[in-house]
């Protein structure tokens, strides 16, 4: 039985449950006032009951099964036919394509159950078998690799004969039990509340591993790479000069270079973002009318729902070619600072177009948020509204919209997909905004999209890199966190 | 029985502060005063008493034109503060209100320290000549609104860490810091105790001698304790204006009668 049909069964079964406990709930008693819970609590009840722990145990054999059956297949694989734990997987992955095309092939009608059981290589050409169902393989395969894939289809089988078994018998346990106890008397809602909270707590739990998924990911990745290279060299080098392998030579991995691109690309992002976002905030919050606000916040929003690429392409074909010509060589200015449409200034003004919305939509939710008594008070006393606003307004929200740009300040560091088409790819550390330079985030992507071995430091650096800006977005985040908590406080 | 009477037949023409003809407020579609007629003197404490919803907040908001900032708030009729219209084209609001001051309902100290506070208003104004100025403007001030041995050694710290009832008389000082001629009170003590409500009228009963002041009140005892005048307001009409003693012992109007003795509200 397959998996989705099992899981229609024990949702029958749940659907089941719901009208029969509700109905027993309310046969149990002459008048459903006297019932502890409202019938449908009843209902939830034994629903929950067949359905939670049966779809548990499905999920959880569906993960452990082919882990287990890899584990008792490869034995059969002879020790002398791979060199390491590597091509062993291979082997493996070879093994479950051929299982996988024997189960298409039965399917299909192109080979009879007992035939796929008792096909052997001396007799037929698998490879040509299988292909005319569609399935193409590699290389011709190997007599051990055939009875391991046979072995692993006639495990696969047993393995989810037992488990529809299991899990229809769990379900209808739990359908029984839960069935028997309803009751008026019983609290039911009490269990359906409980229920409800393991729910959430699952769902939050869920957010809080992934994050910790990702750090753990990133954290072995690195570990191997500082095992290759030195950290010391990593943080201090000056020069970024990978050498990819075949070239040979050693490579020059110091991230000031490209620390340095992704902190000057940010710090003119901010300084056309924070200004431009800020002011719009305080007209949209303090001196539009309901009508224009309602037609211009949209319209702001829109920019934060632009894809980044498209901004790349932006920066790449409009805003790079207008600087030069007027900073470029022969440009408006004649001063030829910039050499190319790709610099640091391209991609900055681009990322900062994209970070309005982000400090104004921020500002503006802050801003609203300071009590109409501030405006009262300090029109009360005579002030005009720029005066409102810069002295009263301004400074009670400052602790939040300090943290709103520091929140934008860490999407800066971590775009990607802007400085890969508008920076540059040159790794420089200099002071001019004219010249390409290129960031942490565009280095991780040619790193790992280039064709180096990935066990190579020149691949692995990437990780490292990734964890550096990790660790400071955190440490942003975190900062600007903390502060916005403590403007909280100063309401209360 | 009319719903309105003549303000000016039972008020003496000596020192009007605010003279108001026909006030009518809008808000959108529904009127919220209708043609009120009242002469506010200088140097009394006048208070507006009435049940919720009759309009007394909103007429105080007329008289600085805090209603501007309720952008579907409409005003008609005729204004007048020391006989000039203060909804002419030419007058600016925000002169306006540095002449007549507000205090709130509820305490609203900025979130920055207690002298910073009271310099805010003689700051943005232009009061103060030098430093030392400035110290004598807030000094006179937070003594003016008996506030000034309480915290004098902590101006530096933020006002809003200060109790409710300091909050509402650092409030009241910084009004009078901008030395304005009218105080307008809008339910100065509603979030106050009865100790801090004592100290808030006291403060009240001093400021009459330089100030025009105008409270809103819920409170009639409050009323009959503090104000020289009383209006009473009910369903956006002024029915009844008159000296304080005489309205709460001897009303004319049946309805007056009926909100004192707590038969309407």
């Amino acid at each position: 039985m397959s998996p989705l049909w099992l899981l229609i069964i024990i949702l029958v079964l749940a659907i089941a449950g719901f009208v029969l406990g509700r109905a027993r709930a309310l046969a149990s008693v002459d008048d459903h006032r006297e019932l502890h819970s409202r019938p449908t609590y009843y209902g939830i009840n034994v629903a929950m009951l067949a359905f939670v722990p049966a779809a548990l145990v499905l999920g959880a054999w569906m993960l452990v099964q082919p882990l287990v059956i890899n584990v008792m297949v490869s034995g059969m694989i002879p020790e002398d036919s791979y060199a390491d734990a590597g091509a062993l997987s291979l082997i493996m992955s070879d093994v479950r394509r051929v299982a996988d095309g024997l189960d298409l092939a039965v399917s299909a009608g192109a080979m009879t159950e007992a035939e796929a059981g008792s096909i052997s290589t001396e007799e037929t050409d698998i490879r040509a078998r299988l292909g005319e169902v569609g399935v193409a393989l590699g290389s011709n395969v190997e007599p051990a690799v055939l009875a391991a894939a046979q072995r692993y289809r006639h495990l696969a089988k047993t393995g989810r004969a037992i488990m529809s078994g299991v899990v229809v018998l769990i379900a209808g346990a739990g359908f029984f039990i839960a069935y028997r106890q309803t009751n008026g008397q019983f609290r039911a809602r009490n269990r359906v509340e409980a229920g409800i909270l393991w729910l959430l707590i699952a769902a939050a739990t869920v957010a809080v591993l992934t994050t910790l998924g990702i750090f753990l990911s990133l954290l072995f990745n690195t570990i191997e790479f500082f095992r290759l290279y030195p950290a010391l060299d990593f943080f201090t080098r000056l020069e970024w000069a990978p050498s990819f392998s075949g070239r040979g030579g050693a490579s020059a991995l110091g991230i000031l270079p490209l620390l340095w691109g992704t902190f000057y690309i940010s710090l003119i992002a901010l300084l056309v973002a924070v200004p431009i976002g800020l002011f719009s905030a305080v007209y949209l919050s303090e001196y539009a009318s309901a009508t224009v606000r309602a037609v211009a916040k949209p319209l702001l929003e829109v920019l934060a729902g632009i894809p980044t690429i498209v901004y790349g392409l932006f920066a790449l074909l409009t805003v790079g070619p207008l600087l030069v010509s007027v900073f470029g060589e022969g440009g408006l200015l004649g001063v030829g600072w910039m050499q190319g449409g790709t610099a640091v200034m391209t991609a900055g003004l681009v990322m900062g177009i994209m970070l309005i919305p982000f400090v104004s939509s921020l500002s503006d939710d802050i801003i609203n948020a300071v009590p109409q008594a501030m405006r009262d008070g300090s029109y009360g006393l005579g002030a005009t509204q720029s005066e409102t606003v810069r002295k009263v307004i301004l400074p009670a929200a400052l602790p939040g919209i300090v943290g709103a740009i520091l929140l934008a300040a860490s999407r800066a560091i971590g775009e990607t997909m802007i400085v890969v088409l508008g920076a540059g790819a040159a790794a420089r550390m200099s002071l001019n905004p004219f010249e390409a330079m290129t960031t942490v985030t565009a280095k991780i992507v040619s790193q790992l999209t280039g064709d180096a071995d990935f066990a190579s430091p020149e691949a692995l650096v990437a990780f490292a890199l990734g964890m550096t800006l990790f660790v400071i977005t955190l440490g942003l985040n975190i900062l600007a966190l903390y502060i916005v908590r403590k403007y909280r406080e100063q309401y209360e | 029985m009319k719903d309105n009477l003549e303000g000016r037949k039972l008020v003496d023409q000596m020192d009007v502060k605010f003279k108001a003809r026909d006030v009518q407020v809008f808000y959108g579609e529904s009127q919220a005063i209708k043609d009120v007629n009242v002469d506010i003197l200088d140097k009394t404490v006048t208070a507006f008493i009435g049940p919720s919803g009759c309009g007394k907040t909103t007429f105080l908001r007329c008289l600085n034109r805090m209603n501007d900032t309720i952008p579907i708030c409409r005003v008609e009729g005729d204004i007048r503060l020391d006989d000039e219209d203060i909804y002419a084209p030419e007058v600016d609001p925000v002169q306006l209100r540095a002449r007549v001051g507000m205090v709130f309902q509820k305490p609203n100290p900025f979130p920055k320290s207690i002298y910073d506070n009271i310099a805010y208003g003689p700051r943005i104004h232009g009061l103060a000549r030098n430093k030392s100025d400035l110290d004598d403007i807030v000094e006179d001030s937070l003594r003016r609104g008996a506030l000034w041995d309480e915290v004098k050694d902590r101006l530096g710290e933020p006002g809003t860490g200060l109790s409710g009832g300091q909050q509402q008389r650092l409030c009241i000082a910084r009004a009078v810091a901008t030395a304005p001629e009218v105080l307008l009170m809008d339910e100065p003590c509603s979030a106050l105790d009865p100790i801090a409500t004592a100290q808030v009228e006291e403060l009240i009963d001093e400021l009459k001698q330089n100030f025009s002041v105008v409270i809103v009140t819920h409170s009639m005892q409050q009323a009959a304790r503090v104000s020289q005048k009383t209006a009473f307001f009910h369903l956006g009409n002024l029915v009844e204006y008159g000296d304080t003693d005489h309205i709460f012992t001897n009303p004319v109007d049946p309805r007056t009668e009926s909100y004192i003795t707590g038969r309407i509200g």
